[in-house]
């Protein structure tokens, strides 16, 4: 038996040989925060994007709030409306569907503001209200000049952060040798435990008989 | 081939793990101790099968292997292969804990259908014969997953022609990948080993069910 499995193992890494380079396959997708909208992507992990695809917003019960396209390089924009949990949901075919979930606490902060204008929503929870009073605090004066100089500033801290959000979305995908070799440890052990215990159903069935 | 978590509807998950769990205890009763550890070595293989990736126009595809394992151990793979799903889903992330049993059915009831279709003409043709009726069970054994994953989908409300076809044609070149892998490890064993399918043939099994 030994030498038959490993002759098995031995076809398997001839096999193998021809084999290309180890690479995830399933939906990476990502969706943060930049400026007054929401910026995602959507893409396999072997650092495909998915392009051209229909990206539906959903509120926390299902209902659909809005949808958005992918551009050719799977990235996406939304302008959401109102402070609540947001579900971007795309189906990309095959099975592959892609789902982002952003907490209120994760939407624009420019959405808080909108709130103190007067029209807050029921949405605004009291997270919104307290950093509206925190703003008021300040001198509104000082406040206007920078502006434009405070959306610029976001906006190059933004481009600067992009490529490590996407290093960082790939770097959780990678699999690293040790959950590989993890997971035949696990199987290594399973099915020895499996064999132990055939053969002592099988022992003691002689030992009976 | 891995469907994820979200895509399905809820009857085609239980009928999915109904099955799987049916399958799987089946699997579990049909095993002659002795394939025990070849059921392993194909568990491991179909594990990591799966990180390697094919490049196929915009996407790519990965190995499966499960034409492999059903023609070597029959019914046994279907524990065999649920064994490496559920460490997939664990370790990587590929498909999910909820659509585990019909992941499982997509894969192994393939694998089930080559052993009956195919396993005959390995075992009585030469070498060579063998390798073309192993070469035959990789790629049915593909085709039968993309069918399934397609009718799952379906069942789930997505239009069948459309999805399987998607699913089929994207999965041609794995086919011919696994046809001949599949060929090239049944000629290998048939000549360095013959009696790796000789001795897993009915009487092993018949003498060890209780």
């Amino acid at each position: 038996m030994k030498t038959t499995a490993a002759t098995l193992l031995l076809a398997l890494v001839l096999a193998g040989g021809t084999a290309l380079p180890a690479l995830a396959h399933k939906v990476v997708a990502g969706a943060y925060a930049a400026g007054d909208h929401i910026e995602g992507e959507i893409g396999f992990s072997d650092g495909t994007m998915a392009g051209n695809a229909l990206v539906e917003v959903l509120a926390e019960d299902g209902s659909k709030l809005g949808e958005t396209r992918t551009a050719q390089d799977g990235t996406f924009t939304f302008t959401p409306t109102r402070r609540a949990v947001l579900i971007f949901h795309a189906d990309l075919g095959s099975g592959h569907v892609a789902e982002v979930r952003l907490e209120p606490s994760e939407l624009p902060a420019s959405l808080a503001a909108a709130g103190a204008g007067g029209s807050a929503t029921a949405a605004a929870g009291p997270a919104a209200t307290e950093a509206a009073a925190g703003g008021s605090e300040t001198a509104a004066a000082a406040l206007r000049v920078t502006d434009a100089q405070r959306a610029a500033l976001a906006e190059a801290v933004r481009n600067e952060v992009r490529p490590l959000r996407r290093e960082i979305i790939a770097l959780k995908e990678r699999n690293d040798m040790q959950s590989i070799l993890g997971g035949l440890g696990y199987i290594a052990g399973l099915f020895g435990l499996w064999f132990f215990l055939s053969a002592r159903r099988q022992g003691q069935k002689k030992a009976q008989g | 081939m891995h469907i994820v978590d979200g895509a399905l509807s809820t009857p085609v998950l239980v009928a999915g793990a109904a099955l799987a769990i049916a399958g799987v205890g089946y699997g579990l009763k049909k095993m002659p101790t002795e394939k025990i550890p070849a059921a392993g070595v194909l568990s491991a293989a179909f594990f990591v099968a799966s990180l390697v990736h094919v490049p196929i126009g915009p996407s790519s595809v990965h190995l499966i292997l499960n034409g492999l394992a059903g023609l070597v151990l029959g019914w046994a793979a279907v524990p065999a292969l649920f064994v490496a799903l559920l460490l997939q889903a664990v370790f990587f992330g590929f498909g999910g804990l909820t659509v585990l049993g019909v992941n499982t059915v997509n894969i192994a009831l393939p694998a089930v259908a080559v052993y009956y279709l195919c396993r005959p003409g390995i075992v009585r043709a030469s070498p060579r014969g063998a390798a073309l009726w192993g070469a035959a069970g990789g790629a049915l054994a593909i085709a039968l997953t993309t069918l399934c994953v397609g009718l799952a989908l379906a069942l789930s409300g997505e239009e069948f022609i459309p999805a399987a076809k998607l699913v089929f044609l994207t999965h041609i070149p794995i086919m011919a990948i696994e046809a001949l892998i599949t060929g090239a490890a049944v000629y290998l064993a048939r000549r360095v080993k013959p009696e790796l399918f000789a001795t897993f043939a009915a009487p092993a099994m018949g003498s060890l069910t209780p």
